[in-house]
């Protein structure tokens, strides 16, 4: 389990996370999204113990990582942005270098380096320089080095960038597997992935945690409206009218005419009541044909968008309201300036 | 510690850098051999290894020591390190006996000649003993120097000419001030090579290694802090 407590990193006067504070508990898959620079890897280095927080305190198993480092370190694994490794390893080298490092008993380590080469399927290249391999093969070296000695929690910082759609796939069903049995946090800006593999989410930008939920809860929370995509040919213009024929629409737009004479319109509505069943019933009477009807599903990229844009907004109006402040601060000085003024001369007369 | 010096001293020589140094150890030293030794056709090799340790450390250590932390920021590598259990005092003592590793591999490589010599006339044995215990003093005091400066930057050039300039500067510091030759390593090493240890040499030349080595480890530490 870690528990990360009201934690801030500072870098000069920039605040890079700001007063953070969540908890993954034990089998958990937890993922991190935010866009560049929202401070997702700067928190993934605190809970490893590779940089430590200006403020906050991180505990790891019940141990906290600045104060009893050794234990803590133990029981984590770490995959860091960027894949850094030792060139002039070989794979199995680099693994039971690492394996070394997490203090591996002597004895087990031959069998755990083996263990792990398997499970991210090295066998093949275990003995080739790290140097020539392919990115993906990169990736999976790395991946083994987080993995080996068996670690009770798994930190990847974007595992699956710059690797082909099959190679992503192959990672991303690895990840899963090993979220059965330890506890995974990774980090990511790619939404679909993270929806597919982690049990939570937890949203970050410019440092603060904007949401921490369900994929499915995002969706649901930031849904707004309903609404239906409509593909329909209608030669008499009669979809203007349809507004008045059901009263539930909220907004019809036009969205774009198709090359075999059909149109898209979007239709939303607030109304709790499905209103696929009226359009089937109301359209043709209306002398409209419909070619496909389907309900729009908001995705977590619209959550994730939404929310942001909404952090984003709630930050301009902070600033806005600063600025207000600042420029009435300053009137009210000037204003006391020219009293002042005013008073010398009138002294000076 | 014993972990990551095995690592250490494997990568010097998986790269060449080990093979490099030991190389210019060798070639500095037959040329020496041969102006000292072979020329004044004498059976003293205080002089060789004098001249050896002024020219030939100058080039060893910058070479054996850039590389030590500056590479492994620049990769990234440190992160591996020092997310793992392993204390960062052990990390940098690990590094540190890997490069010193080196040099006593120079030095044993160095014994060949007192055996040819051996051939022609007595080689003072106790003498050439402590005479490159000598030469290992300067030797680990340069390495911990050229580990603090690799510890402050990640480019491995820089770290180079930093080790260089804080070598040799001394040598001409001295002219301006005698206060300078308490950190002109090659006037510590001027008894050994007469058969005498020093208890002030010994103690000033272990003193600095410690030294850089503890500021080193506190470099590190504290830029976890404010990194």
């Amino acid at each position: 389990m870690i528990e990360v407590k009201n934690v801030t990193k500072k870098y000069g006067s920039t605040i890079a996370v700001n007063n953070i504070s969540f908890e993954v508990k034990d089998g958990e898959v937890v993922g991190f999204l935010g866009p560049n620079g929202a401070g997702k890897s700067t928190t993934m280095n605190m809970i490893t113990g590779f940089i430590e927080p200006t403020v906050g305190q991180i505990i790891v198993n019940g141990n906290d990582i600045s104060k009893r480092p050794r234990k803590a370190k133990k029981e984590i694994g770490y995959m860091p942005e960027g894949v850094p490794l030792y060139y002039e390893l070989t794979p199995r080298e680099f693994v039971s270098y690492m394996a070394e490092l997490k203090l591996v008993k002597r004895r087990d380590r031959k069998q755990e380096v083996e263990k792990v080469l398997d499970e991210v399927g090295l066998t093949d290249v275990q003995n080739k320089l790290i140097r020539n391999l392919s990115r993906g093969y990169k990736q999976r070296v790395s991946l083994a080095g987080a993995l080996v000695g068996n670690p009770d929690v798994i930190i990847l910082d974007e595992p699956t960038v710059g690797l082909d759609p099959k190679q992503i796939t192959e990672i991303r069903s690895l990840i899963k597997e090993l979220g059965k049995k330890h506890t995974v946090i990774l980090s990511s800006h790619i939404l679909s992935e993270v929806s597919q593999i982690c049990e939570r989410v937890i949203i970050i930008n410019k440092g603060n945690i904007i949401a921490i939920d369900t994929p499915e809860n995002l969706e649901k929370s930031t849904k707004e409206k309903n609404g239906i995509s409509l593909i329909v040919e209608d030669p008499k213009d009669n979809m203007k009218n349809l507004k008045e024929k059901i009263k539930e629409i909220d907004t019809i737009e036009f969205v774009k005419d198709n090359e075999d004479g059909t149109k898209q319109y979007i239709i939303t509505y607030s109304a709790e009541v499905d209103l696929r069943k009226k359009l089937f019933e109301i359209l043709p009477k209306e002398e409209i044909v419909i070619f496909e009807l389907k309900k729009t599903e908001t995705t977590l990229e619209d959550a994730f968008i939404k929310l942001i844009d909404t952090s984003k907004i709630d930050e301009s109006n902070k600033k806005t309201k600063k600025e207000e402040k600042n420029k009435e601060n300053k009137e009210a000085k000037k204003a006391k300036n020219n009293k002042k003024e005013e008073k010398n001369n009138v002294d000076n007369i | 510690m014993w972990t990551i010096f095995k690592k250490e001293l494997k990568t010097y020589f998986l790269s060449p850098i080990g093979y490099i140094a030991i190389g210019i150890f060798m070639v500095m030293y037959s040329i020496f051999f041969y102006l000292t030794t072979i020329s004044y056709g004498s059976v003293f090799m205080g002089d060789l290894y004098y001249a050896t340790a002024r020219y030939g450390l100058l080039l060893m250590v910058p070479l054996l020591t850039m590389r030590m932390f500056s590479e492994e920021r620049k990769n990234g590598t440190e992160q591996l390190l020092l997310t793992s259990p392993r204390s960062v005092t052990s990390i940098v003592l690990g590094k540190f006996f890997a490069a010193t590793a080196i040099i006593v591999i120079s030095l044993v490589f160095s014994i060949i000649y007192a055996v040819i010599i051996s051939f022609f006339g007595t080689v003072n044995i106790p003498t050439l003993l402590v005479t490159m215990l000598g030469f290992l003093l300067v030797a680990i005091a340069s390495i911990s120097i050229g580990m603090l400066a690799s510890s402050i930057t990640e480019n491995q050039i820089i770290s180079a000419i930093i080790t260089i300039i804080v070598l040799v500067a001394p040598w001409f510091l001295v002219d301006m001030s005698t206060i300078f030759s308490s950190i002109n390593l090659m006037d510590k090493f001027m008894s050994f090579p007469r058969g005498l240890i020093s208890i002030a040499d010994t103690v000033s030349l272990v003193s600095i290694t410690v030294m850089c080595i503890l500021i080193t480890i506190i470099l590190i530490k504290r830029r976890k802090a404010v990194k």
